[in-house]
């Protein structure tokens, strides 16, 4: 029996578990191996994770399992990720999706976003807790790598109302021999699809040398589905296989996307302590409409927000592309 | 004002310390400080040169600044003894590095030491679940021995009086009579403090997705080694320091997750506790030393951090909410610096002049960060 969570369709027969190893097959049916176990639960900021264009400054819950269907050779998270999920069972976190709601609440969080490691991994347990969230009035987001099966794309979008979706190069022979896996085309066609039904951000870690070459073929990808879909641009920290690797020139890596600031009305450079990249203008005349302060791996923040009626630009008044309102009561909205 | 130059490799930017805005400032501080961290880069928590990196930093600052007082943290065996399974052969060698590092240093510098353990590490043992409680529990994300809890239910605590993991279920008022005119913020303090016995930890919302190996354990006492006398409490260390100023370079040095069993130097015992409480690693117990008064207030073991960082000014400071006072650097009346990698407690419990220490979260390694605090004081030496 085969599973049909993500494109590697995994044989699952004879008690295989797949390359995740989240998966087997239980009576003909392919079953999570670690239900509602989770490997992180903890409170955060939207815009850390990131997201800048949706529910801007709320507080978040956000949470995570194991394992990972990629082979990304700079993984940040390989102590969870790249680990067989097993080795992790006398810790694992187990919490219902009633438990998990509770504690959202409890720490006054506005929204739940799955955000180690990727959520195709446990999707029959975010669809639980999706129900939960409904009921508690929560809205879902979570960072994926989108490398599903067109099935669990449509899974993927039933729970997530928000993704930041990671394309982390443009080259079959870049995701061959970094990430793992033998074609980007079932990425790129779940990003089209998810971003026509749902909000969508586009995060592309680069390393220099690596895949900074293929940043111009990113942003004419994105540029086609829709300008307005933000873009970050992560300034990678290479840890795992890769990390001895040397830090990406910022200038230069800046310089690189000149081009697509031209094509895209959202590019952030981001991942570094005291980025320049991470407020948002209007694409229109100019005008600073979001202020963003970034602690880089520490976190970033929104420090204000100037938009008119939720989502307009003050000066002009075109609309800038936000999902959901900001939170803060504090928050320094243009009168 | 104090000024932030963040280094994150061919990439420098400076900044206010309270407010993180941009500033632009060029003076002799800045000058020494952009030179160092660009000669220095972060090799990582956990590199095997982690700790060389805090004596080589601390002796180009030496050499361009020359302090009278110098505060040196050494922090790398407490994350690898943390996150890593040592043998005890690896965990002796790993010993045997920090004190190597540390008689490297004084070499080098000829400065009279003051060597402060903070405590000992044990093995972990197991976590004790606290995600099901009706209340809030929080535990910091470096605590091990002990967990806030913030309006339990009677339910809750009827669960947790059944727990043999659990040492002491402390009321908030139980904890402020232990500390007799220690200053607190009332709100602050959980309603209840949960005591775990040693190698027990406590699993919260935040608790890190790491596997932990080793933790902080039992240290009522912490070693001391220094040829200027004794200490019978860490509040005297303060006063010892600044009293010997005048006379001596002194290089204070923080040894994190090292008591008295693995010191490996002639010491005395300086008490870190108060009836049943001991201070494990962290700003509080920094402050103590720092300040020469009691701070285990100062941000109260398990208090909800989460209700008042929102946005918070010093975003650089952690919890820090404002640059404590009456440091054991600040008002000194002499040069001083401060560098150490473990985070932003080397520029807020000092309280030096120039402080550099690295800028890494959860092991993630972005680079490193200055801080000159009183920079328009801060004058050329005429030599």
């Amino acid at each position: 029996m085969r599973c049909n969570y993500c494109e590697w369709r995994c044989d699952l027969s004879a008690g295989q578990a797949g390359v995740c190893r989240m998966y087997r097959e239980e009576q003909g049916a392919v079953k999570e191996r670690f239900p509602m176990q989770w490997s992180a639960c903890s409170v955060s900021r939207m815009e850390s994770m990131p997201f800048y264009h949706a529910h801007p400054d709320s507080r978040t819950l956000t949470i995570g399992t194991y394992g990972c269907n990629f082979s990304c050779r700079y993984c940040s998270n390989a102590h969870v990720a790249r680990r067989d999920p097993l080795e992790f069972k006398a810790e694992m976190n187990g919490m219902a999706p009633e438990e998990l709601i509770r504690m959202a609440l409890k720490h006054g969080c506005q929204n739940i976003v799955f955000n180690v490691n990727e959520p195709a991994m446990s999707l029959q347990s975010l669809l639980k807790l999706k129900q939960n969230a409904d009921q508690a009035g929560l809205p879902m987001g979570c960072l994926t790598n989108a490398y599903t099966t067109e099935e669990s794309t449509e899974i993927l979008a039933a729970i997530f109302s928000f993704l930041n979706i990671g394309l982390k190069g443009f080259s079959a022979e870049f995701h061959r021999n970094y990430i793992g896996i033998g074609s980007i085309d079932p990425i790129l066609r779940n990003i089209s699809r998810l971003a026509k039904i749902r909000h969508i951000e586009v995060t592309t870690p680069v390393i220099e040398g690596v895949n900074d070459s293929e940043l111009g073929a990113i942003s004419e990808f994105i540029a086609g589905i829709d300008p307005d879909i933000p873009w970050h641009v992560f300034r990678l920290l290479p840890e795992h296989e890769m990390k001895s690797v040397a830090y990406p020139s910022i200038e230069r890596i800046n310089q690189l996307l000149q081009t697509a600031r031209k094509k895209l009305s959202y590019v952030y450079f981001h991942n570094f302590v005291g980025s320049d990249w991470v407020n948002t203008v209007c694409p229109d005349c100019g005008t600073r409409v979001i202020e963003r302060f970034s602690l880089g791996c520490g976190g970033d923040r929104m420090d204000k927000f100037l938009c008119k009626e939720g989502n307009q630009c003050p000066s002009c008044g075109r609309r800038i592309k936000i999902h959901g309102r900001p939170y803060q009561t504090d928050v320094k909205e243009a009168t | 004002m104090s000024i932030v130059i963040v280094d994150a490799r061919e990439w420098q930017n400076m900044l206010d310390l309270k407010t993180g805005e941009k500033i632009q400032v060029e003076n002799y501080s800045t000058e020494i400080l952009r030179g160092v961290l660009q000669r220095h880069h972060y090799p990582g928590d956990v590199d095997q040169l982690s700790n060389r990196w805090v004596s080589e930093t601390a002796l180009d600052l030496i050499g361009q600044y020359h302090p009278q007082l110098v505060c040196l943290m050494y922090s790398r065996q407490y994350f690898i003894s943390r996150f890593n399974p040592l043998s005890e052969t690896e965990r002796i060698r790993l010993l045997e590095e920090v004190f190597s590092e540390v008689e490297f240093m004084l070499a080098q510098s000829g400065y009279t030491p003051v060597i402060v353990g903070t405590g000992n590490l044990t093995e972990h043992i197991a976590e004790l679940d606290l995600n099901g409680l009706d209340g809030l529990a929080i535990s910091g994300n470096w605590s091990a021995r002990y967990a806030g809890l913030h309006k339990p239910t009677p339910k809750d605590l009827a669960y947790l009086s059944t727990l043999p993991e659990i040492e002491r279920i402390a009321a908030r008022q139980e904890l402020i009579d232990l500390f007799p005119g220690a200053e607190c913020i009332l709100e602050r303090i959980p309603e209840y403090l949960l005591v775990a016995k040693e190698g027990f930890t406590f699993r919260t919302s935040g608790t890190p997705g790491r596997k932990i190996y080793r933790v902080p354990g039992i240290s009522y006492q912490i070693p001391v080694a220094t040829p200027l006398g004794n200490v019978e409490t860490i509040t005297g260390l303060r006063k010892l320091v600044r009293d010997n100023l005048k006379d001596h370079k002194i290089a204070l040095i923080i040894l994190e997750g090292i008591g008295e069993q693995d010191f490996r130097t002639p010491y005395s015992a300086s008490k870190n506790s108060m009836g049943w409480y001991y201070y494990e690693p962290g700003e509080n117990q920094l402050l103590t030393m720092s300040t020469g008064t009691q701070q285990v207030f100062a941000f109260p073991n398990g208090y909800n951090y989460l209700e008042e960082n929102d946005n918070k000014e010093f975003p650089f400071s952690g919890y820090f909410k404002k640059i404590p006072a009456g440091t054991i650097a600040e008002d000194s009346g002499f040069r001083s610096i401060a560098v150490g990698n473990h985070s932003m407690h080397t520029h807020m419990v000092f309280g030096a002049d120039i402080c550099v220490e690295c800028f890494a979260r959860n092991l993630y390694n972005q680079g490193c960060m200055g801080v000159i605090h009183r920079t328009a004081e801060i004058q050329q030496e005429n030599h």
